[in-house]
């Protein structure tokens, strides 16, 4: 099995007058664990289906290993895809799931009953072949519907959401087991998640959407530090934004005129001054006590506290009105920071960012 | 049982149950045996004894014309009937004193002595019953699936009030909406002398009717509502993420069905099959209106003659008996074919 990489060339995708997907360009490398992060309804499932070939994009042209797909119908790509409930043939037994894709193309019996169990073995399954999917648990099925598509040798693997059914617990194992699978076959993975963390825990990289439009797409770090756009910024990880207008602007510094008085931050996108903007923080990078020498400050007191062992949750409230969050690691003297007490709170300039106003991820 | 009397009360639940119960043999179970010991006896009589008989019966006949002439005579001739009545009445006491009662004797003969043609036509019927369902499934599987699978919930929706809308017309209507179409001087071939194909004044018209094909069509189209029905409504549950499974992962068109659809559609398909089978296996007015004679005799046209102008009530029970057992195999047959059970059917 070799992986090959996934064109999308300036595609779109309308439903009568509803513009699903926007017209985009996306490459997806060969052999990449690519995750495509969106909420509900932003037309993630949409480009899957694009790729997959049940839906026909009004604009523009997919490829698949350089290939133009435009015309080709589903069971003559070379993709499989994994179903968000997964679509698992629940009057076939699990081997004979397994061996569809093989018996569609012609394989013999015997032949597709060695290969339905090497496949088996691959996902942990051995000798569970005579059951019925039914007979399975959650994890298990998902196993089963990631052996049944991989056995008809795809170069791309198309995952629909497929650990939303799970519990918290078999999520976060499949994760790894998923990303283990994809090392192991080495093939492309393109995975759609609503999940920031799973996306972020998974992913060589991720492509970020809103309302049928690609917002950023970037590796998990980047994604996290460096988020392009207001709404990447609050739907990738937790975070602290201030509204505001800049001031002054110079050497990649700016100055912002915020309720919560003039506070400095890094200014990526080079805005200029008198522009609306965003300042953005994340919790874990604003300090907790007097300090000198830092760019901001700001006074509060501890409105609600959550002690997670190693690490402390604090929502503060400034006099402003406005409430940040921080959070700090467990260095003891935990007695200190308890609701009501009046605290400081600073961050350097390099750790905040100045984003061009839009649409947050609260709204969507 | 607990449950109903829980939520109905007891006597509530009392009446619902004396209600089904009597439902149940009132109208299925009771007719059923009354039909079978029918079956199972007949009445015997020496030879003479049934000219006897005969010769009473026709003297009955005799007096009830006197009696109509009397009622139109007039004057003497009212005296000289009444005289003749009398006579006749006088020798029917006398005949009637040494008649012997017919026997009833009990036995199978009634299913035994089926004539070569009867049995020949009985065959007949449930080849003819088994092929108008499997027309019937031909033509209804793609209908049931395109409602259920591929149409838009809106043209669904039409394309099965379509399929109803002539149910809503009296069987009887529409079979003879089929016998005006196939008729001699019917719709198709009205168009074929439009065409100058046929000739209605040399009689060189298609004669449709004869061919046992119409009945064929007229029952497929009187039956199609019970098989699309079930089908539709196992179709209908089927995941559309399984045919797109089944097409992702390469499979054609015939081999999503073959693997995916029917097996889903299972039951439906049963229920379908055995409903459109004991209708067309019983079906008499079709039969009986399209072929209007010159076609063969179908097995329940038969019954009707046994029981209402041969008047033998037993032959015709049996007979009837007969079809039942047929249908009943059929319906076993089925299920084992289809591998379903009655749970999977009453679901
Ligand atoms: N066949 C369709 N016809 C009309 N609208 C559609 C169709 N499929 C999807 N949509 C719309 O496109 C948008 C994106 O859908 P989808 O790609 O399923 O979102 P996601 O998978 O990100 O939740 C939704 O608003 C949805 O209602
Ligand atoms: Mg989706």
């Amino acid at each position: 099995m070799r992986g090959q990489n996934v064109e999308l060339v300036d595609v779109a995708m309308r439903f009568g007058a509803f513009t699903a997907v926007h017209p985009t360009d996306l490459v997806v490398e060969a052999g990449e664990f690519f995750s495509i992060l969106g909420p509900s309804g932003c037309g993630k499932t949409t480009i899957l289906r694009m790729v997959s070939g049940f839906l026909e994009p009004s604009q523009g042209e997919i490829r698949i290993g350089g290939t133009p797909m435009r015309g080709i119908p589903p069971n003559r790509r070379p993709t499989a895809l994994i179903f968000q409930n997964l679509a698992l043939f629940p009057l076939m037994p699990v081997w004979e799931n397994v061996a569809f894709g093989l018996e569609a193309r012609g394989v013999d019996k015997p032949t597709r009953r060695a290969r339905a169990e090497e496949l088996l073995r691959l996902v942990a399954l051995e000798g569970q072949g005579h059951k019925r999917p039914s007979e399975l648990s959650g994890g298990q099925r998902q196993r089963v519907a990631i052996a049944r598509a991989l056995a008809v040798e795809p170069a791309v693997l198309l995952l629909d959401e497929p650990l939303s059914a799970l519990d918290l617990k078999l999520r976060q194992h499949m994760r790894t087991e998923l990303r283990a699978i994809q090392r192991r076959v080495g093939i492309t993975f393109i995975y759609i998640t609503h999940d920031q963390g799973e996306a972020l825990t998974m992913s060589d990289r991720i492509a970020v959407m809103s309302q049928g439009r690609v917002e950023q797409v970037d590796t998990p770090d980047r994604l996290y530090a460096a988020p392009a756009t207001a709404f990447v910024a609050t739907f990738v990880g937790e975070n602290n934004l201030v509204r505001g207008r800049i001031t002054r602007a110079e050497n990649g510094l700016a100055l912002a005129d915020t309720p919560l008085g003039p506070l400095r931050a890094a200014n990526p996108h080079g805005l200029a001054a008198g522009a609306e903007a965003m300042l953005f923080v994340r919790p874990e990078r604003l300090q907790l006590g007097p300090a000198n020498g830092i760019d901001n400050r700001l006074a509060g007191t501890i409105a609600r506290r959550a002690l997670e062992g190693p690490y402390l949750h604090l929502a503060v409230a400034t006099a402003a009105g406005t409430e940040l969050l921080v959070h700090a690691t467990n260095r003891g003297g935990l007695d200190a920071w308890q609701v009501g007490a009046p605290v400081e709170v600073g961050f350097a300039a390099e750790e905040a960012m100045a984003l061009p106003t839009g649409p947050l991820a609260a709204d969507a | 049982m607990r449950s109903l009397v829980a939520t109905y009360g007891r006597g509530l639940t009392a009446l619902f149950c004396g209600l089904a119960l009597i439902w149940l043999l009132g109208l299925i179970v009771l007719p059923q045996l009354f039909m079978l010991e029918r079956s199972l006896w007949w009445q015997e009589q020496p030879a003479e004894a049934f000219a006897l008989t005969k010769r009473i019966d026709d003297l009955y006949n005799e007096v009830s014309l006197l009696e109509f002439d009397r009622r139109a005579a007039e004057g003497e001739e009212v005296a000289q009937l009444e005289a003749r009545i009398a006579a006749k009445r006088a020798e029917i006491a006398e005949l009637e004193a040494v008649e012997v009662a017919p026997v009833r004797v009990y036995g199978l003969a009634n299913y035994v002595k089926m004539s070569g043609l009867h049995f020949w036509i009985f065959v007949k019927t449930i080849f003819y019953a088994m092929l108008v369902t499997l027309l019937a499934l031909v033509v209804c599987y793609p209908i049931a699936f395109a409602a259920a699978q591929l149409a838009s919930p809106a043209n669904a929706a039409l394309l099965l009030l379509g399929l109803v809308v002539p149910y809503a017309i009296n069987e009887l209507l529409r079979v003879y909406a089929w016998l005006m179409i196939l008729d001699y001087q019917g719709v198709i071939n009205s168009f074929l002398a439009w065409l100058g194909l046929v000739d209605f004044e040399k009689r060189t018209w298609v004669p449709f009717l004869e061919y046992p094909g119409a009945v064929f069509v007229a029952m497929v189209y009187a039956y199609v509502l019970f098989m699309v029905f079930p089908m539709y409504n196992t179709m209908e549950t089927l995941d559309r993420n399984q045919l797109e499974a089944a097409r992702d992962l390469g499979a054609s068109t015939w081999r999503t069905h073959w693997r995916v659809v029917i097996p889903h559609a299972r039951p439906g398909i049963a229920v379908g099959c055995i409903m459109t089978f004991m209708l067309s296996a019983g079906s008499f007015a079709v039969p009986q209106i399209i072929s209007r004679g010159t076609g063969g005799d179908w097995f329940s046209q038969l019954i009707y003659r046994q029981f209402f102008e041969s008047f033998n009530w037993n032959v015709g029970a049996a007979y009837a008996f007969t079809l039942l057992l047929a249908c009943i195999v059929f319906i076993f047959l089925v299920m084992r074919l289809a591998g379903v059970g009655i749970r999977d059917i009453a679901k």
